[in-house]
């Protein structure tokens, strides 16, 4: 049959748009389909606002947000200036299983969360790739660092990851632009910690927010703003907007469409391949089709998951793609907590100007060469930073009058932030469904995430907690607060899962080239691939599996095998 | 990081809506020893004698100095307008009436030395030593909020302390002077300071 595309790639997030780049740089015609609105590089209309522009300071409209952004508004990055870059929930529901929690965070846009992602880099190690097959949790990798290492090189040299050089096993160098430096306080606890640990290595978060610009893609260096979820329009981070999206459209071969959401995918049990996408027009509900030659799932791990169960046929009853019954189960996000706070006394006298968009990373150290960790046996790690208290500290002082205004004038003690990421279990019971009888605004079923935190992680929490605790008080901090406690399943903003990659086309969804086992041109690409979850960010991992599969399935094109 | 609450929308809805009632009907039983359905349900909105009341102690958190003052930037208005918002979690009516009933009703005549001991005494067993109350007192939240106010006022925010929405740089380590004004824009700061 004719085909209109050869390909479509289905979002247009972080994935989406490295999957429309490499498709498209690649000589393929496609198809970028996003389900929510149009928003071009620099209409961002809150990017320059004051808090005195804005009605409540941004804080925002409480009354709206308890009505319709009941949990988005628990992401800390949404606020009155980041509101529009999130979905409303009230319009797009969800449900979770009896007596679970989870907290789905999520931005129906152009871009997707590309535009309010935490930016954080970080490469995966062999200790990743080799945690499932080590303790016989979850399925083996079907690939290795090896495998991934030049195609994350040629990520973070698009992306523009700054970032420090450390010689780490457990998470690789790679190609960084210059570091944002560690201010005066993360610098002295970096040197504290080493001399009593030197296995602890507290080093500058990786981050897709760049040192120096590139002036021919049209990016400046970053600005020290740190509002990056407002959008920026010096284009300084990583978006599809400021990156992928340009670079595709370049090409001529790019067709975006928006505020489309894909139903299902459709599938030929004849010739055992997918024909193209039909979706619904979000705000008409009228719906449409479009065919190509092969399809590019980046909708986002859980929507992902819900194209293809919603994509069940008389051929594959259970779900496209899903003859290994596998698909929904071991979803993963990191359990992650607030696991140390600590006042760092000695540096009053020193203070810094800017506003660095990163904090800091201390990588895993336990469970690498030797099972070490008390009750699991993957890793943890911890992201914070140093900062000095503002005026907002006078909300938990007492104190009023000329004396405390004066206080409050001036920058107040130094604190310390440790929060832990625990590594997930991938495990079966922790799956997506969905819930047919109920329906969303679009008539499409409604995902229901059943997702609980098990004994390891509660086990990782707890000796993420005290050794915060032990770091920041050998370090010269007095301690304040932490805790053992994960929050709900999603605060990491971390889901992924459910259309796992694995040797074994009866146990996994997907194969080393993120390709469907059982639907040679139907590949998945987003945070739905993964076997395991690690304990570092996975974004920049996605894309560097993205490339590698759209470099994979245009060879595969031209080969005649899809 | 994030408060631990419901995730499925409807029932978050609910149960913040619960737990706000079942905050304030306590909080309002315990501070005013009088049945706390007799002041939720109060639907006439701001008093003018509460507004006024309020103007008063916006001025005596923060006074005008060398720099305006809580009461010269319309910091009263806005707390009116983020308790009519839920912004913190409650209901503005409740708040307001509970100034005004431990402020006492005679707090507009008092010689200002009277009313900085008043509001000094609600100030120091709403801010304890040691760890935050189990059930705090609504003057935390009517403070924070005057503060909120104030530092994200134009006058707060860039002539009491520094504003600048573009630093263009980063010095991780400058030396720090006393009477070095703080910087507002300090994101980081505001979220976790």
């Amino acid at each position: 049959m004719a085909h209109e595309f050869d390909a479509i790639v289905v979002g247009s997030g972080i994935t989406g748009g490295w999957a429309a780049k490499e498709l498209t740089e690649a000589g393929l015609k496609v198809l970028m389909i996003e389900r929510g609105r149009d928003i071009q590089h620099g209409d961002y209309p809150r990017e320059t606002k004051a808090p005195w522009d804005l009605p409540f300071r941004g804080e925002g409209d409480q009354t709206l947000y308890t009505s319709d952004y009941a949990v988005q508004r628990l992401n800390r990055h949404f606020t009155e200036f980041t509101q529009d870059h999130f979905v409303n929930d009230r319009e797009n529901p969800y449900v979770t299983a009896d007596d679970t929690r989870f907290t789905w965070f999520r931005s129906y846009q152009l871009g997707g969360r590309s535009l309010t992602w935490g930016r954080q880099c970080y490469r995966w190690s062999d200790y990743d790739f080799g945690a499932n097959a080590r303790d016989g949790r979850g399925t083996d990798w079907p690939i290795r660092y090896a495998d991934l290492a030049p195609w994350y090189d040629k990520v973070e040299s698009f992306v523009g990851v700054s970032g420090a050089h450390e010689g780490l096993a457990q998470l690789p160098d790679g190609k960084f632009q210059p570091a944002m430096a560690l201010n005066v306080v993360e610098l002295a606890m970096r040197e504290r910690i080493r001399a009593k640990w030197p296995e602890r290595v507290l080093t500058i978060g990786r981050t897709a927010n760049m040192t120096e610009a590139k002036p021919d893609e049209g990016r400046a260096n970053c600005q020290y703003r740190s509002i990056c979820a407002r959008g920026c329009s010096y284009g300084a981070y990583f978006s599809t907007q400021s990156s992928t999206l340009p670079a595709a459209t370049k090409t001529g071969r790019l067709t975006v469409m928006t505020d489309k959401v894909v139903e299902a995918i459709d599938y030929d049990p004849a010739t055992r391949r997918v024909t193209g996408v039909r979706f619904i027009d979000t705000k008409t509900k009228a719906r449409g089709m479009a065919t190509a030659r092969l399809v590019f799932l980046n909708a986002g791990a859980f929507n992902s998951v819900h194209v293809l169960l919603n994509s069940a046929n008389a051929a594959m009853p259970h779900g496209l793609g899903n003859s290994s019954g596998v698909l929904g189960t071991h979803i993963m996000d990191h359990a992650n907590t607030l696991s140390g706070l600590a006042e760092v006394p000695g540096f009053e006298a020193h203070t810094t100007f800017g506003n660095r968009p990163t904090g800091i990373v201390i990588p895993r150290f336990r469970n690498m060469d030797r099972l070490d960790g008390r009750g699991h046996t993957r890793g943890f790690s911890y992201q914070g930073g140093a900062l000095q208290s503002g005026w907002t500290r006078g909300k938990r002082e007492a104190g009023f009058g000329t004396d405390f205004k004066h206080d409050l004038r001036e920058a107040g003690a130094w604190r310390m932030v440790l929060v832990g990421f625990v590594e997930c279990m991938p495990r079966a019971t922790n799956r997506l469904t969905l819930d047919r009888t109920r329906t969303d605004a679009n008539g499409l079923p409604l995902l229901k995430v059943d997702f609980a935190f098990g004994a390891e992680e509660h086990a990782g929490m707890v000796e993420a907690h005290e050794t915060a605790k032990e770091m920041l008080e050998a370090a010269g901090g007095r301690f304040l607060f932490g805790s053992t406690e994960p929050g709900a399943g999603g605060t990491a903003i971390h889901e992924m899962g459910g259309a796992r990659m694995g040797h074994d086309p009866a146990t996994s969804v997907l194969n080393k080239w993120s390709q469907a086992h059982d639907v040679a041109n139907l590949f998945v690409t987003d945070g739905a691939q993964m076997s395991s979850s690690a304990c570092q960010n996975p974004s920049l991992t996605y894309m560097a599996l993205t490339a590698r599969a759209a470099h994979a399935a245009v060879g595969m094109l031209r080969e005649g095998l899809i | 990081m994030i408060a631990k609450a419901p995730s499925d929308p409807t029932e978050l809805r609910d149960h913040l809506a619960r737990r706000d009632v079942l905050r304030g009907a306590a909080l309002l039983t315990l501070v005013l020893g009088v049945p706390a359905h007799a002041l939720v349900a109060n639907p006439t909105g701001v008093s003018g004698h509460q507004m006024a009341l309020l103007r008063q102690v916006c001025k005596l958190v923060i006074p005008r100095t060398d720099t305006p003052g809580a009461g010269d930037v319309g910091v009263s208005e806005f707390v009116v307008l983020a308790l009519d918002h839920g912004l913190l979690g409650d209901g503005q009516a409740d708040h307001l009436v509970w100034l005004e009933h431990v402020l006492g009703a005679n707090f507009a005549t008092i010689g200002a030395a009277q009313q900085v001991d008043r509001l000094g005494a609600i100030d120091r067993a709403a801010f304890p030593a040691g760890p935050p109350p189990a059930t705090p007192s609504p003057w935390r939240r009517i403070k924070g909020l005057i503060l909120t106010g104030y530092y994200t006022s134009e006058a707060g925010a860039s002539r009491e302390l520094q504003y600048e929405l573009v630093p263009g740089r980063f010095d991780p380590d400058l030396p720090l002077h006393p009477g070095d004004r703080a910087w507002s824009s300090d994101w980081t700061a505001v979220d976790f300071g």
